[in-house]
């Protein structure tokens, strides 16, 4: 929903009462209304921190059997955040392998527990879930992210996220070294991974990108990426295994990943309107509680973690001003947030416009060539006619043309 | 004879241009009777913009027209409603020149018989008489020009129109005795749809009779003549392949066009009798009954050939009537050739078993909606109908043909031999 962060500007009411006030109330409007003016000139530079219009959600759990009830209600928790900071179902893509909730083995059928003694049910009463059970391959998941998806599927299962779109895809299950286990048959590799985020840069599909896994030596996952516009979060390290948190006796399973736990308690704290940026995610969990040190990677996103809020990529903050003021905008604040590089050369900041060359394409028409016929057919007919005729009406009508 | 002809053309091509105008002209062009993959113009059109986008017009299953047609309508696209009313026009007047003809040798013929003596002498009402030949040709002419079917496929521009008018030339070709034109319209004929191939038999034996020469298979001038015929035929015919060839630098027109009449892959419907068949057919059959129905038109040749030797033209239209019959896509355009020639014996009257008159029923509706199983078979009992009195026409003309014959070398009042009327039997 939209929530409008919007200064009232005191307006004048006509009040009955000594003829001064109205004049004195104006003056202090006027005073008000100048550094007013001021606080919207700061407010409408905000508008341009981050360059992103809408906000989109890919949430998969790969894994099935009631053993892995963790993965459903890791996702289910993040689904659950970022559907309370504002993103619609319509622009969430929820993937559970297995159905937890109504597994004949759940004691408390219709809830997913996310932490013990049932003390808070992701499920909720309002899910919906888009790939369930064996629709959750990895084919099905690299057509959503790339967008090659046979006509006839619904729109609740596309991502049909445009070049102003921030995605963040959240993947929990089991996973290796380079790779992620989907439903205990397939794998999905780093590799893989890497070109379908290409393929999504090439075809305008995310104006930036936050790649959660939450997955044994996760990180690895994230080490093969090169397109621009991704920031990378994982639980564990290359060589560590990501631990599970609780078990709880009633339900017999354990209910939460370590660090998917830490995340949504983090994100609890989180409201439409909040401040905080990504350093403060990227602190979340650290060893001491996690066991696995959780890693991140930045060095393709554009702009500074400290500039991007949490709700860039886990709400979907409309922004909206409501103001009676007039703004001048200063054109030069669109690109601000450069990042000061380090000792590598300056690489010009990428953008889109580069990537195609749409205005020629649109401008060029193709010239239609027509067919002819070759010389040498109407020749070769023609002279077979006219044989034909003065054979019939002999030659002597010759002499009409000679 | 030739104002009423023209004032006959000109009420024709007043009646298409009108239609064409109308909204009716988009409702024909759809329906399957009249428009057959073979020959509809929506295909004509969408071959030409495949040629002018660099692609080859045979390339999937589109077009199946020969190369000639694409010459033909490069040119002339933009006045295709004036080429298909020319086309009837011509049609009409080739018809109306060797009905004329043709009637001219049929006089002479009888004349020369009854001098020969060699009919009975009580059939005097079967004699034909200049008076009532007179207005034959006009009524053909009018028949080709103002029958609805005809109307019908020039208004949905099919080209089966052209394929008429190939054969109208074909045939006054032959009348007039030209060998060489005849060889050559018969090879465009081939060229165009494969089934005219049996005209051949029939054109030679008309030929053979006009040079006077008797069919006798150990005689030399047969022989010779036979060859020259066909040699001219197969010469042009290759001829005119080989200049098809030229136009597109390929052979893709030869299993386009004549692989699709004779392997008959679209099974729409129409109103011909295949498509139900191999609709319904397991794939290990369909080579040997797609062999089977093809042999079925190529067949009536030789018999009705030892037949009807002495009358080559009749022969002539009973195999238009069977072509168009048993084709792999017929069209209402080829009926209307055929019916065309129906005045030309229409002195059978006295002889004929069923009374037939030209118009067929037509049903519309159930062809309009082909989304049903009991559409599917109103279609083919439909189509069943129309094939079995087309059928019934033919051979009710065909008996009434021989009896006639029958009756003028043995007397119109048959008796046994104890003096009783006699029925005439065919067995």
């Amino acid at each position: 929903p939209p929530l409008p962060v919007a200064k009232p500007v005191p307006m004048a009411a006509a009040l009955p009462g000594p003829r001064w006030l109205p004049a004195a109330a104006a003056l202090l409007w006027a005073c008000c209304g100048s550094a007013a003016t001021d606080g919207i000139q700061d407010q409408a530079e905000q508008f341009f921190r981050s360059g992103h219009t809408n906000n989109w959600a890919v949430l998969v759990c790969t894994s099935r059997f009631w053993f892995n009830y963790r993965h459903v209600a890791n996702t289910l928790s993040v689904y659950r955040s970022v559907k309370r900071l504002g993103i619609p179902d319509s622009h969430i893509v929820l993937m559970l392998a297995d159905d937890m909730a109504c597994n004949p083995r759940n004691p408390k059928p219709a809830t997913v527990f996310s932490h013990k003694n049932m003390e808070l049910n992701v499920y909720g009463d309002d899910v919906e879930v888009d790939y369930r059970s064996y629709e959750v391959t990895v084919e099905n998941f690299l057509r959503v992210l790339t967008g090659r998806i046979p006509p006839s599927t619904p729109r609740s299962k596309r991502l049909l996220s445009d070049d102003r779109s921030n995605i963040l895809i959240y993947m929990t299950g089991h996973g290796g070294n380079g790779f992620l286990k989907f439903q205990d048959s397939e794998e999905i590799t780093n590799v893989e991974l890497a070109d379908a985020f290409e393929q999504m840069w090439q075809k305008r599909r995310y104006n930036e990108l936050l790649f959660i896994i939450d997955t044994c030596q996760g990180a690895s996952m994230y080490e093969r990426f090169y397109s621009p516009n991704i920031m990378a979060l994982a639980s564990s390290q290359v060589g560590e295994d990501s631990l599970s948190h609780q078990p709880d006796l009633g339900i017999g399973v354990h209910l939460m990943d370590r660090y998917t736990f830490y995340v949504l308690e983090f994100l609890e704290e989180i409201h439409p309107a909040s401040q905080t940026n990504m350093n403060d995610l990227f602190q979340v969990c650290p060893r001491s509680l996690c066991v696995s040190t959780p890693g991140h990677r930045t060095d393709l996103f554009q702009r500074d973690p400290q500039n991007v809020l949490i709700t860039d990529f886990f709400g979907s903050v409309r922004k909206v001003e409501i103001t009676t003021e007039t703004v001048a905008l200063d054109p030069n604040l669109v690109g601000l947030e450069t990042r000061v590089p380090n000792d590598e050369m300056a690489t010009e900041p990428l953008k889109y416009a580069e990537q195609l060359p749409v205005a020629q394409i649109i401008h060029q028409k193709p010239k239609q060539k027509d067919w002819h016929p070759p010389g040498g057919f109407i020749l070769g007919l023609w002279a077979l006619i006219i044989m034909v005729f003065f054979k019939t009406y002999g030659i002597k009508h010759m002499k009409y043309i000679f | 004879m030739a104002a009423p002809l023209v004032l006959g053309i000109l009420v024709a091509v007043t009646v298409r241009a009108v239609l064409y105008r109308s909204s009716l002209a988009g409702f024909i062009s759809e329906r399957v009777e009249v428009a057959s993959p073979l020959n509809a113009w929506k295909r004509v059109v969408e071959g030409l913009a495949l040629l002018d986008l660099g692609v080859s017009p045979y390339s999937g299953d589109v077009f199946h027209e020969t190369p000639l047609i694409i010459y033909l309508f490069h040119f002339l696209i933009e006045y295709s409603e004036l080429v298909f009313m020319i086309t009837d026009v011509l049609t009409a007047v080739a018809l109306y020149l060797a009905v004329q003809d043709f009637n001219k040798v049929v006089f002479k013929k009888q004349k020369l018989l009854i001098e020969l003596d060699r009919y009975a002498s009580d059939v005097a009402e079967l004699i034909r008489t200049p008076m009532e030949m007179h207005y034959i040709p006009l009524k053909v002419a009018l028949f080709y020009l103002l029958n609805p079917y005809t109307v019908m496929s020039c208004v949905a521009k099919s080209t089966c129109a052209i394929n008429n008018t190939v054969i109208a030339f074909f045939i006054l070709a032959t009348i007039k005795g030209s060998t060489l034109l005849s060889a050559i319209f018969l090879s465009i004929a081939t060229y165009q749809s494969l089934y005219p191939l049996t005209l051949f038999a029939p054109a030679l034996l008309y030929l053979l009779q006009r040079q006077f020469i008797p069919v006798k298979l150990k005689s030399k001038d047969f022989w010779l003549y036979t060859t020259q015929y066909a040699a001219l035929y197969l010469c042009s015919l290759v001829v005119i392949v080989c200049l098809s060839f030229f136009l597109l630098n390929s052979w893709d027109f030869i299993p386009s066009v004549y692989g699709f009449i004779l392997s008959v892959p679209d099974l729409t419907p129409n109103i011909g009798l295949f498509w139900y068949f191999f609709a319904e057919m397991f794939e290990h059959f369909s080579l040997f009954f797609v062999c089977v129905f093809q042999i079925n038109v190529f067949f009536y040749t030789i018999p009705l050939a030892v037949k009807l030797k002495e009358h080559p033209i009749f022969f002539l239209f009973i195999q238009l009537a069977i072509i168009s019959i048993f084709k792999s896509y017929p069209t209402v355009g080829d009926v209307a050739l055929y019916m065309a020639f129906l005045p030309l014996w229409s002195h059978l009257y006295r002889c004929k078993f069923f009374v037939f008159d030209s118009s067929h029923p037509h049903p519309h509706s159930p062809w309009g909606t082909l989304n049903s199983n009991t559409t599917d078979v109103y279609c083919v009992t439909y189509t069943l109908y129309i094939s079995l009195l087309q059928i019934l026409l033919i051979s009710d003309y065909f008996y009434a043909f021989l009896r006639r014959e029958y009756y003028l070398t043995h007397g119109l009042y048959l008796t046994r031999k104890d003096g009783t009327e006699a029925m005439l039997v065919l067995k």
